[in-house]
């Protein structure tokens, strides 16, 4: 129930403003308690936020935020928004202020040393773009079903903030969010289309003609990139329209929806019903959807039988996304290596265990009339046509999906071994320096209770790959040394190198040899220094991950695609983050990029320097060492302040 | 000596009383915002001597502060008190509790009087300062120290035998409570020897004492040069949980009564400089049973509550009253008359009756009501409530004030029970 403001409420919280900023700096948190109070009593109003934005810049002044995490705006993170806000109590009141702060610089009312009014303005707009669940209700799903805290008041805020934004900033941010997550062409795009169907209210508001184009694009490549499409959104509808076009309005169509694929990696139910369409009707059409180059071409030409009992078992509109991973799949030529025709065929007959079946069903909507093995097959082109694509969702399984990539990347024939092995069987065995070890016969791992929000294959693997990567390091974990050295090659298969590097002395968990650390690095990797030894296989390596402000959050896997010059000329990094989330600010100016730099889709790259000052481990094969002695000790001195003022702060160092 | 510092000293010299050339530091003895507010106010130069955690916020906000373990016993007092003698400290002012022997021993060695850290010692000992008021005729109850479990059980036996209890009559209660913490913590009542058993080692030695019926109170006196400057009476609704000041008019008349009953305490304790807190029980007749004193800060609010309702701050007299060089006209041109208060002034402290909480509710009837000032309770984002022992902390604290006490007495009582947790 709103009430109302009155004089007295106003009055109140102006009195108690007042008696902060009169505080000698050490009493501030006597004081700041009433301020919150009284806030929280406007914040409950409908008029509230605009008295308060009244005195929005008085609030840093007179140390409101003063000696708590709001303190120093130029250190907030618009991800962090929302979580405060609907927080229980006095964050979510501290959060409000502080975004009215914000808001007050952005509009020139108040000035603050750190935080230019630019900088205000594109925090908000980050904001905006991150939380349009909240600018504009009932647009996405979850929030209708998920009751949070404080959404009235969130709401309130959101829309009062947005009336002083321009709608092109807004809209210009949300297009690079959007285009930031399609460019690593993920294969599960329930994000990226929650926020396309966000960015639909944003059509409403006026926006330049140039993004109005873009956004429109984004909508209609998930619900109908072409006139017809867009008509008839029903696939049965679609589906009889279909037959009444003449070839030529057909390859049109196909063109149409095969383009759109191609640009944003997102795929409509419409895809799926003409890749069915025209496999039955039109098949030398089936290039033009895919969008097919002259490799691509060949190997449909070539295996045009299994294709078209592949798009009949395991293209539905439910697994639509799947009808990109064929497009990749067939350019990839795949289908060449001689174990993954027989390997794919198995899929569409396996006999899936209960509890795989139902975890894949939960993967699609009810009442589709999938079998679990179309929508596994489905999985599997995904991830056979986007090795780099597979992300490890909401769970901390980056040694899986690592895997997972690597094998679907070198190894396809293995991977279509072990899928059947867990869906089938329940199990996977791996052999570990003479030792067999099942995962049926294990428990726990990192992720026991595992976050459904994952491509199939993942669904299926992960929960077993998970437990006998944890078995493996617990086997060594007594060795003095890092266990990564064994369990990775073991583990991920010969493709791994035997040398193995890393940066803390396990024993005394110091930092030793940090230069020689370096020095291996760049002579084993940088193409400048490592004799042309090119990279063949993707290297696992660790890093550290440190937060924006270059603080140490932990560990992490990832793996070194290649090492390249970027197309300015500079040596970059070029690797496979399988958080999915690639384009992480790493503090220090280090952010990775997604696009760009050279990247090819789901890479993540680095300059060399700032990717090598976040490792602590890597592989590398001893015979192929170039010159150490060579690198620059400029070079290392680059890195290894880096790598000293972030992570480097939590060890303790030996090193020079 | 360079010319600017011939200068600066000048100026100082002149500000200071006689006899006097350096100003001298109070030193306050636990980190307390609200009393270096006070001191800062008062424009007297201090030092904080707190616990070491406190550095980094006393560094960034240019406090003199020396950091120091008071939990630990050490023999490092002597080294203390020459760290604040260099930084020219004459004064100590006890904050806390497990503050006061020290302020006793840094006092008695700025004032080379030994005996004021026994003094000292008298106040932090339970069942020695029951002794020692039972020595000077002050009425106490019947009280023991005990050292075990079997001690409690005899004692509840003992007491409830003078009572002529017989088998199958309800007990009446005993109270323990640990010999050295602040007023309430700690405190139980026990009226079942079932009870006794959920007592632990850390528990002992503890004071037990007989239950005192009658009206408990507490007093805080601001003491200057062994009188009594300022007498405030704090009446309390229910202990732990609501009080108010002043009290209302049945208990304010028999301030003359009581007054009489301080000064013979201060007699007894020999207290000199500074606050004390003790606490007393009235019973209709107006006999006084003496509970406890103490010589620091009291719980509850009870300064800001005199703050509100006498104008004036309680830390800073609290400042002013431990230093024997303030001057008996600045302390008269300081306090008020004790009848001028300007109205009631109240707080309630509120306790979650949930273990987990979901959320905050406050009635609109409360926040509408011409009493209510403020509250300071929000949500808290962790709803799990942590479990009370004795009068453990509270999470929250509504202040009210206003020109009646029957009314405010009503509200605490009302809201007492009210669940604005849930």
């Amino acid at each position: 129930m709103p009430s109302e403001v009155t004089e007295g409420k106003i009055a109140r919280f102006s009195r108690s403003l007042t008696r902060l900023e009169e505080a000698p700096s050490y009493a501030k948190s006597r004081y700041q308690t009433d301020v919150f109070q009284e806030a929280n009593r406007l914040l409950e109003t409908d008029e509230g936020l605009e008295f308060l934005y009244q005195y929005a810049h008085r609030f840093d002044a007179a140390g409101v935020f003063q000696d708590g995490p709001w303190e120093d705006p130029s250190k907030l993170q618009p991800p962090l928004v929302a979580g405060s806000l609907q927080a229980k109590g006095l964050p979510y009141v501290i959060e409000m202020l502080s975004d009215l702060r914000m808001l007050a610089i952005a509009e020139g009312k108040g000035d603050h040393p750190k935080v230019s009014q630019e900088m205000a303005m594109e925090f908000l707009n980050e904001v905006m773009a991150l939380n349009l669940d909240l600018l504009f209700p009932n647009a996405s799903e979850a929030s209708r079903i998920e009751k949070k805290e404080n959404t009235v008041e969130t709401q309130r805020l959101f829309q009062f903030i947005s009336q002083y934004l321009s709608s092109s900033a807004l809209s210009e941010t949300l297009i690079y969010e959007i285009e930031r997550l399609t460019a690593q062409r993920p294969i599960t795009v329930k994000r990226t289309v929650s926020m396309i169907k966000m960015a639909k209210e944003m059509l409403r508001s006026e926006t330049s003609d140039d993004q109005r184009r873009m956004l429109e694009s984004y909508v209609s490549s998930i619900e109908g990139p072409s006139e017809l499409s867009r008509s008839y959104q029903q696939p049965n509808e679609y589906r009889k329209q279909l037959m009444a076009l003449s070839t030529e309005e057909l390859r049109k169509e196909s063109e149409q929806l095969g383009l759109s694929m191609r640009k944003t990696g997102l795929c409509s139910p419409h895809h799926s019903v003409l890749a069915r369409f025209l496999s039955r009707k039109s098949p030398h059409l089936l290039s033009v959807l895919l969008q097919l180059t002259g490799k691509g071409k060949a190997n449909l030409e070539e295996h045009a039988e299994l294709v078209h009992q592949l798009i009949k078992v395991s293209l539905f509109p439910s697994t639509c996304q799947s009808v990109y991973g064929l497009a990749l799949l067939l350019e990839r030529g795949v289908l060449s290596a001689s174990p993954v025709i027989p390997g794919l065929r198995r899929m569409i007959e396996l006999d899936i265990r209960p509890e795989v079946r139902s975890a894949l069903f939960n993967t699609v909507g009810e009442g589709e009339g999938l079998t679990a093995n179309s929508i596994l097959l489905a999985g599997v082109i995904s991830v056979l046509g986007q090795p780099l694509g597979v992300g490890q969702g909401l769970n901390p399984t980056c040694q899986a999906a690592r895997g997972i990539s690597l094998w679907a990347q070198h190894a396809p024939g293995y991977l279509l071994e072990i899928i059947p092995r867990a869906a089938r069987d329940g199990d996977i065995d791996m052999v570990f320096e003479g030792v067999q070890i099942h995962s049926k016969d294990l428990q726990g791992g990192l992720a026991p209770d595992l976050h459904p929000e994952l491509d199939p294959v993942s669904l299926v693997l992960v929960p077993h790959l998970d437990r006998i990567y944890s078995e493996m390091m617990s086997r060594v974990a007594l060795r003095g040394e890092d266990g990564h050295r064994w369990v990775n090659p073991a583990f991920y298969g010969n493709w791994v190198q035997k040398g193995f590097s890393t940066v803390i002395e396990p024993i005394t968990g110091s930092v030793t040899d940090y230069p020689g650390f370096v020095r291996l690095f760049y002579a084993t990797h940088h193409p400048e220094y490592n004799d042309d030894y090119e990279l063949i296989y993707p290297n696992p390596v660790g890093i550290f991950i440190t937060n924006v402000h270059g603080k140490m959050l932990g560990f992490h896997a990832v793996s070194i695609q290649r090492i390249a010059k970027s197309p300015d000329g500079e040596y970059r990094v070029y690797f496979y983050n399988p958080n999915n989330d690639g384009s992480q600010n790493w503090g220090q100016g280090i952010e990775c990029t997604v696009m760009g730099k050279g990247e090819l889709s789901g890479e993540s790259s680095l300059p060399f320097e700032e990717f090598t000052s976040r490792l602590y481990a890597f592989h590398y094969n001893p015979y192929e060492q170039g010159d150490a002695y060579a690198v620059e000790a400029e070079n290392i001195s680059i890195v290894k302040s880096l790598a000293k003022e972030s992570w480097g702060q939590d060890y303790t160092w030996i090193s020079k | 000596m360079e010319l600017d510092q011939l200068e600066l000293n000048q100026t100082l010299q002149e500000s200071q009383p006689e006899g006097k050339t350096i100003p001298y530091l109070t030193a306050l003895i636990g980190w307390s915002l609200p009393a270096i507010e006070a001191c800062d106010k008062l424009n007297r130069p201090f030092v904080v001597v707190g616990p070491p955690d406190f550095k980094d916020y006393a560094e960034k906000h240019d406090i003199t502060f020396v950091g120091w373990e008071f939990d630990r016993l050490n023999e490092g007092s002597d080294k203390l008190y020459k760290q604040l003698k260099a930084l020219g400290a004459e004064v100590a002012v006890p904050l806390y509790e497990e503050c006061v022997e020290w302020a006793g021993a840094l006092n008695s060695r700025f004032r080379e009087e030994p005996r004021l850290f026994n003094r000292s010692l008298l106040l932090r000992d339970k069942g020695m300062m029951k002794r020692k008021a039972q020595m000077a005729g002050i009425k106490v109850g019947v009280f023991e120290e005990a050292r075990d479990k079997e001690d409690v059980k005899r004692f509840l036996k003992r007491v409830n035998d003078a009572l002529l209890k017989v088998d199958g009559d309800k007990y009446e209660p005993i109270h323990c409570k640990p010999l050295d913490k602040a007023g309430s913590v700690g405190h139980r009542a026990i009226d079942d020897p079932a009870d006794i058993d959920a007592l632990t080692d850390s528990d002992f030695p503890l004071l037990m004492e007989s239950h005192l019926d009658g009206q408990e109170f507490s007093c805080e006196v601001f003491v200057n040069n062994g009188k009594i400057q300022f007498l405030n009476i704090t009446e309390y609704v229910k202990l732990g949980y609501s009080n108010f000041v002043p009290p209302s008019p049945s208990l304010e008349e028999k301030r003359p009564i009581i007054r009489k009953a301080i000064e013979q305490l201060i007699e007894a304790f020999e207290i000199e400089n500074g606050v004390i807190h003790p606490e007393y029980f009235i019973m209709p007749d107006g006999t006084l049973h003496f509970g406890e004193v103490a010589a620091r800060v009291p719980g509850g609010h009870i300064f800001d509550l005199i703050e509100r309702a006498y104008g004036f701050s309680a830390y800073e007299a609290q400042i002013l009253c431990s230093d024997p060089n303030t001057t008996e006209e600045e302390l008269r041109k300081f306090f008020p008359a004790e009848d001028e208060a300007l109205g009631y002034a109240g707080c309630l402290m509120v306790h979650p009756h949930v273990n987990y909480i979901e959320k905050l509710t406050i009635p609109e009837e409360l926040e509408d009501h011409s009493f209510f000032e403020k509250h300071d309770m929000f949500t808290p984002p962790q709803g799990k409530v942590a479990e009370r022992v004795g009068f453990g902390n509270h999470y929250g604290t509504i202040f009210f004030f206003g020109d009646d006490s029957a009314e405010m007495t009503r509200l605490l009582v009302d809201y007492e029970k009210y669940d604005f947790y849930l």
